[in-house]
């Protein structure tokens, strides 16, 4: 071809490489990193969001103050304050070292579980002791929510995708149909999923209190109900999100090989059995992955509380993210509230580089 | 296909529909009347048959209040922000996977690291920025934060990874540009990633609840994901439930219809988005 050069032709690499980064660069520096790092600055400020709106100069360097004032207290100590969680974890720490030994978990997975199980034997050890108390009595309490959400919500979904995605794996019509109307519900919004639910939930107008009524129970009233109201969340949060853990499962099941199954079924393996002891084991890291992903999706949790529950009842359902909202935004505390943001920062950025390292050896 | 084949069928269609019960109820009340869900949900069916039947709460919703108003606002921004993440992903993109210039590797590792932050940890600074630049209650600053996030650039510079070099040299030995070839040959072979990165962003901006709250705080500026948020607490009083059910169905309305056109990319970019979505 031989056309007049251009400017654009005589551009070298380097210059057209730039060019074409310099747009997400100038959006990514501004809009990300930037904020990152003030964040950061901002946690070490006494920074009330009214004041210093008005007048730049209202705020106090005030170093680590408040992280301490979120996550300490005065006169702490460590003990055995709550048996059953350190007892949980003493027995994590034995299961995970008895299974690695019969060869059942991944060594990954070992150290994966060992590491909970100390941090469960360890962090729920501080208590404060005579005259001492927490500076913030309703972060850890937060904190435990959260983690129990998490807890409750990343096996209900995971449990139920794995089942059924076994079940759903067939290339038919019939399957392809049944995994849409699955996973339809995973693109609603949040704020429809609530809708949703909370009606769904309601003990005057509630499809739930209408059936029971009909066989003569007494409806609950799930969503103002301490018993109850977590439960009801995690509900509607499995509800929500099976979706993406249903196909990543399939993906996975996928790649094992049908040889394996009729070897299998030679051996009189079949259903569950082939499940429990073909399907699971081969597919350890899929799960591995789909659980990180999961804790880190539901570690944000935060429009199901706010619509649902308000965080209530008696804080029963206040979580982490919810409560960074407020004190920023109700109370105006942006030093502390970013004190907070920082710590969810440090667990999500852990979760997400265990994400990436289970992702690069799944290649 | 045997008769367990079947049996296995009928057996999962049974949670299939509980599955889909919650979403037939939503839209089955919003075409009940008012002064009969008033007293009663349960009327046909426990409610999941719209009989008595009407229209009204969707042409009262049309006819006044907001709602169209926040419909056009979430199009508006979905589309922009489409847009935007694109624009930026896809040369960004490019110039890591295709391109040799120093410095591309730190570059490549900082841009990474960038998925390592969640927007719940970025949102106090993000808001005061905002702020000092007077910027909240307006389109570009429920679009400008999320097309800082690398989640896109990694998408796309994972596919052009993939193409063979071939076909690059094949245009340089015939003295065309590095841009042209970005232009004319890469992104049209682009186009499935650039789907799958569209849908992705889309679901992404229609269904944000986090930033609108804190960025619009008036009405006017209210995405219909927030807008509905904020008729939900006070839905039976004032609003009555069959339109607050309406607005439900409609908000839900264009990612449900791409999701069933386009469901194949849509699995793909949720599965993609993962934790990132």
């Amino acid at each position: 071809m031989q056309e007049p050069r251009t400017s654009a032709k005589r551009m070298s690499q380097t210059q057209a490489a730039w060019l074409l980064l310099a747009p997400f660069l100038i959006t990514y520096g501004l809009f990300l990193v930037y904020p990152f790092f003030r964040g950061f600055w901002i946690s070490l400020h006494d920074w009330n969001l009214l004041a210093v709106a008005f007048n730049p100069d209202a705020k106090e360097f005030v170093g680590f103050r408040n992280y301490e004032r979120v996550m300490w207290g005065r006169n702490i100590e460590w003990g055995f304050a709550s048996p059953f969680w350190q007892g949980l974890g003493v027995l994590g720490l034995a299961a995970s070292a008895y299974l690695r030994r019969v060869d059942r978990l991944s060594r990954f997975n070992a150290i994966a579980l060992a590491v909970a199980s100390l941090l469960l034997v360890v962090l729920p050890g501080f208590h404060p002791g005579e005259d001492g108390r927490w500076y913030d009595r309703r972060f850890w309490p937060t904190v435990g929510n959260t983690l129990l959400f998490v807890g409750l919500a990343v096996p209900g979904v995971t449990i139920s995708a794995l089942l059924l995605a076994a079940a759903l794996n067939k290339e038919t019509k019939a399957m392809g149909a049944l995994r849409t109307l699955f996973f339809l519900s995973q693109v609603l919004s949040v704020t429809v999923v609530t809708l949703i639910w909370q009606i769904m939930f309601s003990p005057r107008q509630g499809l739930i209190a209408n059936i029971t009524e009909t066989f003569g129970g007494t409806p609950i009233n799930w969503l103002t109900d301490e018993q109850f109201a977590m439960a009801a969340i995690v509900i509607a949060t499995v509800w929500w999100s099976l979706g993406i853990a249903m196909i990543l499962f399939l993906a996975g099941l996928q790649d094992i090989s049908k040889d394996i199954y009729e070897a299998a079924a030679l051996d009189n393996a079949r259903g569950a059995k082939a499940f429990w002891y073909v399907t699971l084991p081969n597919l350890q890291r899929t799960i591995t992955l789909v659980v990180v992903l999961q804790i880190i999706l539901h570690f944000q949790v935060f429009g199901q509380s706010h619509l649902m529950t308000q965080g209530g009842p008696n804080d029963t359902t206040q979580v982490l993210v919810r409560y960074i909202y407020q004190t920023g935004f109700r109370d105006s505390e942006l030093g502390r509230a970013s004190a907070m943001a920082v710590f969810l920062f440090v667990i999500m950025g852990t979760f997400s580089v265990i994400q990436f390292i289970v992702g690069r050896e799944k290649k | 296909m045997n008769r367990s084949y079947y049996w296995l069928v009928i057996c999962l269609s049974i949670p299939a529909f509980l599955w889909l019960v919650p979403t037939i109820w939503m839209v089955s009340l919003s075409f009940q009347p008012n002064d009969v869900l008033a007293r009663t949900t349960s009327t046909t069916a426990f409610g999941l048959v719209p009989i008595p039947f009407t229209a009204d709460n969707y042409a009262a919703l049309f006819a006044f209040g907001q709602t169209p108003w926040w419909f056009l606002n979430s199009l508006i921004v979905s589309v922009g922000m489409t847009l935007g993440v694109l624009a930026v992903s896809t040369t960004a993109g490019y110039a890591l996977a295709r391109l040799d210039f120093p410095g591309k590797t730190p570059i490549t590792i900082i841009c990474l690291i960038g998925l390592m932050v969640p927007e719940q940890a970025v949102f106090i600074p993000l808001y005061t920025m905002f702020a000092d630049f007077g910027w909240h209650n307006s389109y570009h600053a429920l679009i400008l934060p999320r097309m800082a996030v690398p989640i896109g650039v990694f998408l796309m510079m994972q596919f052009f990874r993939a193409i063979p070099k071939d076909i690059e040299e094949a245009a340089r030995l015939d003295g065309v540009g590095w841009l042209r070839i970005f232009w004319y040959v890469m992104l049209p072979l682009a186009r499935p990633a650039m789907m799958t990165l569209a849908i992705l962003t889309f679901l992404y901006a229609w269904n944000d609840y986090l930033w609108p709250l804190v960025s619009a705080q008036q009405r006017e500026y209210f995405t219909i994901t927030l807008g509905l948020a904020s008729i939900q607490s006070n839905f039976a009083q004032s609003e009555g439930l069959g339109r607050v059910m309406a607005s439900g169905v409609i908000a839900s309305l264009p990612v449900v219809i791409l999701f069933l056109i386009f469901q194949r990319y849509v699995v793909q970019a949720m599965t993609v988005g993962g934790s990132k979505g």
